[in-house]
């Protein structure tokens, strides 16, 4: 009966997840291009060979891989702040827990772009107060040392109401009364922080982490809106790329390829995170509390 | 070591959850704070830890006033009705954390802990979770915890109310001895009046933020100084008779007893309770609670009567007792 129940969700992934992941598996191993006029052509690991020795697809996979570890760290950190502060009783709280989500309630592309016309040069705000304090126009979205940040801060500002809404969630799991305990031990917030909420809160920071370590490494509609990759594909992400091997050059056999080169990729770091926050906040200290010093 | 606590209020918006509290509990001292479920005893709890912000009195432990001084700089040692034990840290760990944040040498937290643990006769569980405990055991290790912290004061808020009653009555006499040998005033609130009475050398009986009587619980029992202390105090319920002249007369329902000459009444129900019987009569009073000895045969209608010294006078209106 429950497997009956569950027919309609199975066949939705089958078709949606499972059914297209094969296929780019499959077509990962063919050429399928202009030059073979659309037709999949088996070429055997030509195309994997052709993306080991990509420069640009491991520039933008290094790219990718500084946004996502740059904005997912900032977001997390800025979003333990935020839950920690909406947990607290105050007044207006309700209304500020409210506003939060408004950034994360518009879609990407109108908030991309918003911090388009922010950014630019010379008609943006940022620039004008740039100019006005004497640092002078800094051309954000035109220097890459800067374009990058650009994106960064596009995420974070867009992303962290989000976390905030997870980890807040996590808070709320947590009984007063531990707090009131460990208080009443001569604990400070400190040691309440680092001996209550951290280690409490680490299911859902990892559930936190992990969304949006996925949702960044696949990052596409912020950056073709804001940078569109640019300047000089600085700002280009590995599915930006996948996106213009496609839909630009018409080579659907080399697009997949990186789509599943980053998927195995982001599979993999998915693990990494997990076993690294296993290691910086662990769950049952045991015996460790008492032998330390 | 003593405990004062004088005309102690706390003010929510506009309404006084606790109001003129005065008590006062001394060395080896085990107060029971008794009353129906919001009637502020628990507050009056939380205020003495310094959990919640006093808004009127003093409260002086010790010949010092502690009462805007911070939880974390009050000797308190507090049992939660939840126990609020760290579930991610073993028994050891959970113990080890107060020492530790007070600076207690690593060689000394292991001794203490040890020995603790050897009191609790919890030795063996040392490097459990706390939900790999029984019930009981947690409420122990929570005990632990408080005693370790070798506090001015003991607080135990409903320790075991989320144990059965069987393990309720099983570590009540270990309570008491584990936490009065350590020489300190005790305060325990619990709503369970039966309880109250078997642990406490004096129970304070609250009723809307305020302490009615403080008392021996023989004195409150013999001796309630409001009607509805009579009436929360002593299982069965005392029993009420209408009022006349302004005044409310109750009597136990063992003070009640048959007699040839007396109130007629007739027998509703009957109910076994071991070492007694509770008959449910019908009289022109009013209904009535009478415990008798199992033994005796009750015939439908029967005369009760009771000697007048066991009468409890009340004001029909104050509920204060008369005389």
């Amino acid at each position: 009966m429950i497997a009956f129940l569950l027919l309609p969700a199975l066949l939705l992934l089958l078709v949606v997840f499972v059914g297209p992941l094969f296929r780019y598996a499959w077509l990962s191993f063919h050429a399928d291009s202009v030059v073979t006029g659309l037709i999949a052509i088996p070429n055997g690991g030509a195309n994997w060979l052709r993306l080991v020795q990509d420069q640009r697809f491991w520039q933008d996979l290094g790219q990718t891989l500084r946004f996502s570890g740059v904005s997912v760290g900032l977001e997390l950190i800025l979003a333990l702040m935020i839950a920690l502060l909406l947990d607290q009783r105050w007044r207006g709280r309700d209304v500020v827990r409210t506003l939060t989500l408004i950034p994360w309630a518009l879609p990407t592309t109108v908030m991309a772009l918003g911090w388009r016309w922010i950014f630019n040069t010379p008609y943006g705000p940022i620039d004008h107060f740039t100019r006005m304090i004497g640092i002078g126009s800094l051309n954000i979205l035109g220097d890459p040392h800067f374009t990058w940040m650009a994106t960064v801060w596009a995420d974070v500002w867009k992303t962290t109401p989000f976390a905030a809404l997870i980890l807040l969630a996590g808070l709320q799991t947590i009984p007063v009364d531990l707090y009131e305990a460990v208080r009443l031990e001569g604990g400070n917030a400190m040691v309440c922080l680092r001996r209550i909420t951290l280690p409490l809160l680490r299911p859902y920071i990892l559930l936190a982490l992990l969304f949006r370590l996925a949702q960044a490494f696949g990052v596409f509609d912020l950056i073709q809106v804001l940078t569109g990759g640019g300047p000089a594909s600085s700002t280009e992400s590995v599915a930006l790329y996948a996106y213009w091997n496609a839909l630009r050059f018409l080579d659907f056999g080399y697009s997949a390829t990186i789509i599943m080169a980053s998927f195995i990729l982001i599979s993999l770091i998915c693990v990494v995170a997990w076993i690294l926050l296993q290691i910086i906040i662990p769950t049952h200290s045991k015996s460790q509390a008492v032998v330390e010093p | 070591m003593t405990l004062q606590i004088q005309n102690l209020g706390r003010r929510v918006g506009k309404q006084w959850i606790v109001r003129h509290l005065n008590l006062q509990v001394d060395n080896s001292e085990c107060v029971a704070l008794v009353g129906p479920s919001g009637c502020g005893k628990s507050s009056t709890l939380r205020l003495i830890a310094g959990l919640d912000s006093v808004s009127e009195g003093e409260i002086i432990l010790d010949q010092a006033n502690v009462t805007h001084a911070p939880a974390t700089q009050r000797a308190v040692g507090m049992v939660f009705q939840s126990y609020a034990l760290l579930p991610h840290l073993s028994v050891k760990a959970n113990l080890d954390l107060g020492l530790r944040v007070r600076g207690v040498r690593a060689s000394e937290r292991q001794q203490r802990i040890q020995a603790i643990l050897d009191l609790v006769q919890l030795q063996d569980r040392s490097e459990v979770l706390p939900a790999q405990l029984s019930g009981g055991q947690r409420q122990r290790v929570a005990l632990a915890r408080a005693l370790l912290r070798d506090p001015d004061v003991y607080l135990l808020d409903e320790p075991m109310s989320n144990l059965d009653a069987q393990l309720r009555e099983e570590l009540r006499p270990e309570l008491r001895r584990l936490v009065l040998d350590r020489h300190k005033p005790v305060i325990y609130v619990t709503h369970d009046q039966h309880e109250a009475m078997a642990i406490a050398d004096r129970i304070a009986v609250l009723h809307s933020g305020r302490i009615q009587q403080v008392a021996t619980p023989a004195d409150l029992y013999h001796r309630p100084e409001t009607l509805f202390i009579a009436k929360f105090i002593g299982r069965p319920q005392i029993n009420c008779f209408k009022p006349k002249d302004g005044a409310i007369c109750a009597v136990r329902p063992e003070s009640l007893f048959f007699a040839n000459e007396g109130l007629p009444c007739k027998l509703i129900s009957r109910e076994w309770l071991g070492s007694s019987q509770l008959l449910y009569l019908d009289s022109p009073h009013g209904s009535l609670r009478l415990s008798c000895s199992t033994t005796m045969e009750i015939p439908e209608t029967v005369h009760v009567s009771w000697h007048s010294s066991d009468e409890h006078h009340f004001d029909a209106t104050t509920g204060r007792r008369l005389t």
